[in-house]
C-alpha cells in the first residue's frame, strides 16, 4: 500500500510538471472536484487506478476524479473472457452498481440489464450534452447501429479500435529458400510447401519433425476453410454468426465449409497441421518457433513479426506474411480484421446522480486532446509532439512491451469509451509486420465482419435456449472430422438434419429479424 | 484379573453409583428444557467443538438454499432472487428436452459406475496389500508415495495427464512407439476418456482413500488373529475370514457415502481434460451446468441443472442406505 502512495505522489508530481496550456476549455465542473465512482476490471489491469498518470492529467483538465471501487477484480486470462464477466455479474449482485461500469465485453451485459433499468439510456443525452461523439456517429450511422440495444437507445459508449489489419498468414521464408521453393499462390501450392516442410528436413537436424501448420488458437486451424471458399468466424469472435449482403448465415453450414473440413482433415492424416493442435494451446508459437520446429500459421501481424529476432538464435530465421493463398475458385480471402466497434467500453449506472457531467466526461475522450490522452498517455512524460504529431519518447519505447507501459499508465483501456489512433501502433510494429501490413494493403482480401446484434427479451430466449447446444455439436463434429473420427462428407446431411433438429433455423430467424431491426433494412 | 465390585445385579458399582447420582439431580416433575439446560451446562465444551461446523453448514449449505428458488424463475442478477418473475417448471423442460444433458446425465453415470467398479475397491485393496507387507521403512516409503498424488492440484495432475499421453513428447506413445505401433492422440480420442479420466481419479486418490481402511483394520481385534493362528489358519485365511468381515461396516459406511457422490464427478478434471472432440464420453452434467449455465451467464438454468443434479443424489443416498440397514444393518443414520 505504501508503494501504492509512493506510486500516486510521483506521478502526481510529474503530471504538474507537465506542459499544459492554460486553458480551462475541457473543465466540466467548476470548484470542488467531482468525483465519480466506477467499476473496471481488465485481465491486465484488474483495478481502476487512480495514480495513473493518464487519470492524473483528465483530472487536472476535466475537475472530475474517478474513484475506483472494482468488484470481483481478477486477472483471468481464458478465451472466453470469462473473468470480465464474473466481475461485472458480481458486481450488479452485490446491489451497487458505480456511476461508471467499464469493461470489455460489456455489450451483451448492457443490453441485458440497461433496458431492465440498471443503467442509463444515452441517446438523448450524447444528442445534448456529447457534441464530439455525435460527430463520430454522425459519420459512422453503421456503427451507432451496432452499439445500440434491441430498444433502439445506447447504453455505453464503445472502445473504437482503428488499423484495417488483424491477423494474416506466416511461412518460414527461410525454409522456403533452403527447399527453393517459392512463397505458395494457391491452396495446392501452400498445401505442397507445407508437404515439403514436413518430408525434406528444412530445419536440417535429419528428423522428421517439423511441424509445418501450427496455431496458438485451434480456431484458427479452422479458419483455414476460407482456403476452399468456406467461412469460419464471422467476426473477431470464434464461432461467430457471418453476414453477407444482408443475409446472416453461419460459417459452420456452407458448401465451403464442408470441402474445407474435408481438406483439413486429409492435411491432418498426413501430418501437414500440428498434431497436437487442439491441446497445445497458446503457447505453440513460442515453442514451435523457438525449437526450430513451426513452418507457417495464422497469426497476429505484430506480435507474430517479433519473433524474427529468434535469428540471433536459429541461422537465417526468417518468418514473413504472406498473401492468402488463393483458393480453387481463384479467390483470396483474409477473413480476420479488427473489427471496428469492439463489445467493451464505459456505461452510467442508474444510481449516477451527475448523468450530465458523466456524459460530458465520456466525451471529453473523444475530443482532441482526451483522444491523445487516451491512446499516448501525456505529453512531455510518454509522448512529444513532432511537427504536429505525437511520438513516444525513446525511454517508453524502450521500457518493455509497449502496450503493457501503456496499460500501465491507464492509457489504451479496454474498458474506456475512446477511438483509438492506429499511429500509437506503427511506431513500434516491428519491419516484418509493417512489411506484411503493406502486402496486405497491396490486395483487397478483407471482408465485412459481422458486428453483431441486440436480442429483445423473446428473442434471447431463443438464443440462449438453442445456441450453447448447437454451437457445442458443431463443435464436437467439427474436431472429430478433423482428427479422423468420421467423413465430414459421409455425415453432411445428418449434421445439417440434427442442427435443424436443435433449432437452427429458428436461431437464423431470430437473428435475421434483430439484424434487420438493428441495421433498418426493413 | 482385578477384582470387580458388581452390585446384586451383576451391575459395575461405579455405574450404579453415577446413575444415582443423575437421578437426584434431576427431579422428577423438571421439564425437559431444565433438562436440556443441564445437558448443555454438563457437556458444552463438546458443543463448542461441534459449533465451527455447524457455522459452516448454515452459512456455506443452509443460507444459499434460499437461492435454490431461481431455478423455478426467470432470474435477473439486477432483480434479484425476490422479484425475478416466477415461471413455474420451464427450465426444468429446457433441460429434458435437451439431447446433450441428457447425455451428460448418462455420462456422469457412466463414469461414476466406472469409478465405482474400478475405484472403490482399489483402496480397500491397497489397504490390505499395506497390512500384509512387514517391513516397516518399506511399508512407510510405499504409503508416502501412493499419498502425494492426493496432494497435488487437478490443473497440475491435468498438466501431467495431458503431457504423459501426448501423441509426440508422452511417455505412453512413446512405449506404444518401440512396440512399433502408430502414436495414438488419446485426448481426442471419445472411446480413450473414460479410462484415463478413471485411472487417473484411481492414481490419485487410492493412496488416501486406503488410510480410512487402513485405521479400521488397525481397529481390528489382535486376540481373534492370535486365536486363528493357534487354529491353524493362514494369512490369507486370516484376511478372507476376519480382516474383510471386520472392516465390513467401514467398508459398507464408505460406499453409502460413495453412492451419495455418484452424480459428483470431479468436474474440474473434465473441464481440463475434455475437448469438443470428446464431450461424447466426458461432457458431464457438472460441466454441462457450467458452460450453458455460468459461461453464458444463465444462471436460472444452471441452478435448475444443480437441483436436479442433487435431488438425484438424494435419492441414492436415501436408497443405499434403507438397504444397507436392512442387509447388513450398518447405515450412516
Amino acid at each position: 500500500m505504501r508503494k501504492l502512495c509512493l506510486a500516486a505522489a510521483l506521478f502526481a508530481g510529474s503530471a504538474i510538471t507537465t506542459p499544459v496550456l492554460a486553458d480551462d476549455h475541457l473543465k466540466i465542473v467548476e470548484g470542488d472536484p467531482l468525483e465519480l465512482t466506477i467499476q473496471m476490471n481488465h485481465r491486465a489491469y484488474p483495478i481502476y487506478e487512480e495514480s495513473w498518470p493518464v487519470e492524473q492529467q483528465a483530472r487536472q483538465w476535466t475537475n472530475v476524479h474517478l474513484v475506483d471501487v472494482t468488484v470481483g477484480a481478477n486477472m483471468r486470462t481464458d478465451s472466453e473472457n470469462t473473468g470480465n464477466t464474473e466481475a461485472l455479474n458480481l458486481m450488479l449482485a452485490s446491489g451497487a452498481i458505480p456511476d461508471i461500469v467499464g469493461s470489455s465485453r460489456i455489450r451483451d451485459f448492457v443490453n441485458q440489464y440497461g433496458p431492465e433499468g440498471a443503467f442509463v439510456p444515452l441517446n438523448d443525452l450524447i444528442a445534448e450534452h456529447a457534441p464530439n461523439i455525435a460527430a463520430y456517429y454522425a459519420q459512422r450511422p453503421d456503427i451507432e447501429d451496432a452499439v445500440k440495444a434491441a430498444d433502439g437507445q445506447m447504453y455505453y459508449v464503445p472502445y473504437l479500435p482503428d488499423g484495417k489489419y488483424g491477423r494474416a498468414y506466416w511461412i518460414r521464408t527461410d525454409w522456403l529458400d533452403a527447399l527453393g521453393l517459392e512463397v505458395p499462390q494457391t491452396v495446392e501450392e501452400y498445401e505442397a510447401v507445407l508437404r515439403a516442410f514436413k518430408t525434406q528436413d528444412p530445419n536440417g537436424n535429419g528428423e522428421a519433425d517439423e511441424v509445418p501448420f501450427f496455431a496458438r488458437q485451434w480456431p484458427e486451424l479452422i479458419r483455414l476453410v476460407t482456403l476452399w471458399d468456406g467461412r469460419a468466424h464471422g467476426s473477431d469472435t470464434y464461432h461467430d454468426f457471418l453476414v453477407e449482403e444482408g443475409k446472416i448465415s453461419h460459417g459452420y453450414i456452407g458448401e465451403g465449409y464442408r470441402d474445407g473440413i474435408s481438406n483439413l482433415a486429409r492435411w491432418y492424416a498426413e501430418g501437414l497441421i500440428d498434431a497436437e493442435v487442439f491441446t497445445r494451446g497458446s503457447s505453440a508459437r513460442d515453442f514451435l518457433l523457438s525449437e526450430n520446429l513451426g513452418g507457417s500459421t495464422h497469426d497476429w501481424f505484430a506480435s507474430t513479426g517479433g519473433y524474427n529476432s529468434l535469428s540471433s538464435e536459429i541461422d537465417g530465421f526468417e518468418f514473413r506474411a504472406m498473401v492468402p493463398p488463393a483458393s480453387p475458385s481463384g479467390k483470396r480471402v483474409e477473413e480476420h480484421r479488427r473489427i471496428l466497434v469492439k463489445p467493451d467500453g464505459w456505461a452510467i449506472g442508474h444510481t449516477n446522480e451527475n448523468v450530465v457531467e458523466t456524459i460530458k466526461y465520456f466525451d471529453f475522450w473523444f475530443t482532441e486532446e482526451g483522444r491523445r490522452l487516451a491512446n499516448f498517455g501525456v505529453e512531455g512524460t510518454h509522448y512529444n509532439m513532432v511537427d504536429g504529431k505525437p511520438i513516444f519518447t525513446e525511454a517508453f519505447l524502450n521500457a518493455g512491451p509497449v502496450n503493457r507501459s501503456l496499460n500501465q499508465v491507464g492509457a489504451q483501456l479496454q474498458g474506456r469509451g475512446y477511438f483509438q489512433d492506429y499511429n500509437y501502433e506503427i511506431q513500434w510494429t516491428n519491419e516484418f509486420a509493417l512489411e506484411g501490413i503493406e502486402l496486405y494493403e497491396q490486395g483487397d482480401y478483407l471482408i465485412p465482419d459481422f458486428l453483431g446484434v441486440a436480442f429483445t427479451s423473446d428473442e434471447q430466449q431463443v438464443y440462449d435456449r438453442t445456441w450453447g447446444s448447437i454451437r457445442d455439436y458443431m463443435l464436437e463434429r467439427q474436431q472429430s472430422w478433423i482428427l479422423g473420427n468420421g467423413d465430414v462428407n459421409a455425415d453432411w446431411d445428418a449434421y445439417l438434419a440434427k442442427l435443424d433438429e436443435m433449432g437452427l433455423q429458428e436461431l437464423l430467424v431470430v437473428m435475421q429479424s434483430a439484424y434487420d431491426r438493428q441495421y433498418g433494412k426493413n | 484379573m482385578a477384582e470387580e465390585h458388581t452390585t446384586a445385579a451383576g451391575q459395575p458399582i461405579q455405574e450404579a453409583v453415577i446413575e444415582a447420582q443423575e437421578a437426584q439431580r434431576m427431579p422428577p416433575n423438571d421439564g425437559r428444557w431444565t433438562r436440556l439446560f443441564d445437558h448443555f451446562k454438563r457437556e458444552w465444551q463438546i458443543y463448542a467443538m461441534l459449533l465451527p461446523t455447524i457455522i459452516w453448514f448454515l452459512v456455506f449449505l443452509y443460507k444459499p438454499m434460499y437461492g435454490l428458488q431461481i431455478a423455478f424463475k426467470d432470474y435477473s442478477i439486477f432483480r434479484g432472487v425476490a422479484n425475478s418473475p416466477w415461471i413455474g417448471l420451464e427450465h426444468f423442460q429446457t433441460l429434458f428436452s435437451n439431447d446433450q444433458f441428457l447425455r451428460a446425465i448418462g455420462n456422469t453415470i457412466k463414469i461414476s459406475a466406472l469409478n465405482l467398479i474400478f475405484g472403490f475397491p482399489a483402496p480397500i485393496i491397497l489397504a490390505l496389500m499395506f497390512n500384509e507387507v512387514l517391513h516397516a521403512s518399506y511399508k512407510r516409503t510405499a504409503q508416502t508415495i501412493v499419498y502425494l498424488p492426493h496432494f497435488i492440484s487437478s490443473v497440475i495432475i491435468a498438466g501431467i495427464v495431458i503431457t504423459a499421453f501426448s501423441p509426440t513428447a508422452g511417455i505412453v506413445n512413446t512405449i506404444i512407439g518401440w512396440f512399433g505401433l502408430d502414436p495414438v492422440y488419446f485426448l481426442t480420442q471419445p472411446q480413450w476418456f473414460r479410462p484415463i479420466f478413471v485411472g487417473t481419479g484411481i492414481w490419485q486418490e487410492a493412496g488416501f482413500g486406503s488410510i480410512v481402511f487402513l485405521a479400521a483394520i488397525a481397529g481390528v481385534n489382535p486376540s481373534l488373529y492370535e486365536s486363528a493362528v493357534v487354529d491353524g489358519a493362514n494369512r490369507w485365511q486370516m484376511m478372507w475370514k476376519i480382516t474383510i468381515p471386520s472392516i465390513l461396516p467401514t467398508i459398507l459406511i464408505m460406499l453409502i457415502i460413495r453412492i451419495g457422490n455418484v452424480m459428483e464427478v470431479s468436474f474440474e478434471l473434465v473441464i481440463l481434460l475434455y475437448q469438443p472432440a470428446t464431450y461424447e464420453t466426458a461432457d458431464v452434467v457438472n460441466t454441462w451446468i457450467y458452460r450453458q449455465g455460468l459461461q453464458s451467464g444463465q444462471y436460472d438454468l444452471a441452478a435448475a441443472g444443480g437441483l436436479f443434479n442433487a435431488f438425484v443424489a438424494f435419492v441414492l443416498v436415501m436408497t443405499a442406505n434403507t438397504l444397507s440397514r436392512r442387509y447388513s444393518r450398518t447405515s450412516l443414520w
